[in-house]
């Protein structure tokens, strides 16, 4: 069976604070990943990854914890702001592996984006049958104020 | 190096929730089942069973026919393939990054 979320991992030949800056740095996320890169590093901090194919897409930066960790609500289509439903989560770790460094990226929470979507139609139920209540005490009252004398 | 297909999206989110992939091992070990008895071997009931598999089913994971009076699912293992694939696909575009990465770290720490 498929597994329901993403982790990879390599060893680089280079120091902690190395990776560090290779993983967070503008100048180098807009070469191993997007065509460019704004990011804020900091909790709660916008980044934007910009494919000349496809597009801006925000991320919002969840944790930081320099030069161990750091994660992002990555959202989907482009242009989208990450919220609960709508992105996925990815989480860099990096650890000592003798002179060099172990990278670890984890890549989760596509079960959220579906349950999103099954919230967003039960919600478009509850309303729609809302509404068709609401439609038919209307409907209900103007044909009273219309015809009073029809009614027995 | 892109962003993954949205098209794999839906997908993807079918068959990441864990009581969804329990519904298909069952599935696949029955060959075909009705809800109901799905609902027997699972710790969910029957509606949240039903609710599933129409998420499935719009995913296009498994088909259901009709037997009389119930319907039968069935897994479409052609596009469980497609979904594994597709994971396999996100797999190695995060392994395409981390070699880009490797090769910049490496570089810049031989600097």
């Amino acid at each position: 069976m498929v597994p329901d979320r993403i982790e990879r991992e390599i060893v680089i030949d280079a120091p902690l604070e190395v990776v560090w800056a290779v993983v967070t740095a503008p100048e180098h996320v807009g070469s191993w990943f997007s065509d460019s890169a704004e990011i804020d590093l900091r909790p709660g901090g916008k980044a934007t990854l910009t494919w000349n194919e496809h597009g801006s897409f925000p991320l919002r930066i969840e944790k930081v914890d320099p030069p161990h960790s750091v994660a992002y609500r990555w959202a989907r289509p482009a242009g989208a702001e990450p919220r609960a439903g709508n992105s996925t989560l990815v989480e860099f770790i990096l650890s000592e592996e003798g002179e060099g460094t172990r990278l670890r990226v984890v890549e989760s929470g596509f079960a959220a984006l579906e349950a999103a979507e099954e919230e967003k139609a039960k919600h478009f139920q509850e309303n729609t049958q809302g509404w068709e209540r609401e439609l038919g005490e209307l409907r209900e009252y103007v044909s009273n104020l219309v015809s009073p004398s029809s009614r027995r | 190096m892109s962003r993954r297909g949205e098209e794999g999206d839906e997908l993807w989110a079918a068959v990441a929730d864990p009581t969804r992939r329990r519904l298909l091992d069952a599935l696949l070990a029955h060959g075909e089942a009705t809800a109901t008895t799905l609902a027997g071997e699972l710790p969910v009931t029957r509606q949240a069973v039903a609710k599933h598999l129409a998420v499935l089913d719009r995913a296009g994971l498994v088909e259901g026919r009709r037997r009389g009076r119930e319907v039968r699912y069935a897994v479409r293992p052609e596009r469980l393939d497609a979904a594994t694939q597709g994971m396999a696909r996100v797999a190695a575009q995060w392994d395409e990054r981390l070699a880009a990465i490797k090769r910049l770290a490496e570089a810049s720490a031989r600097e």
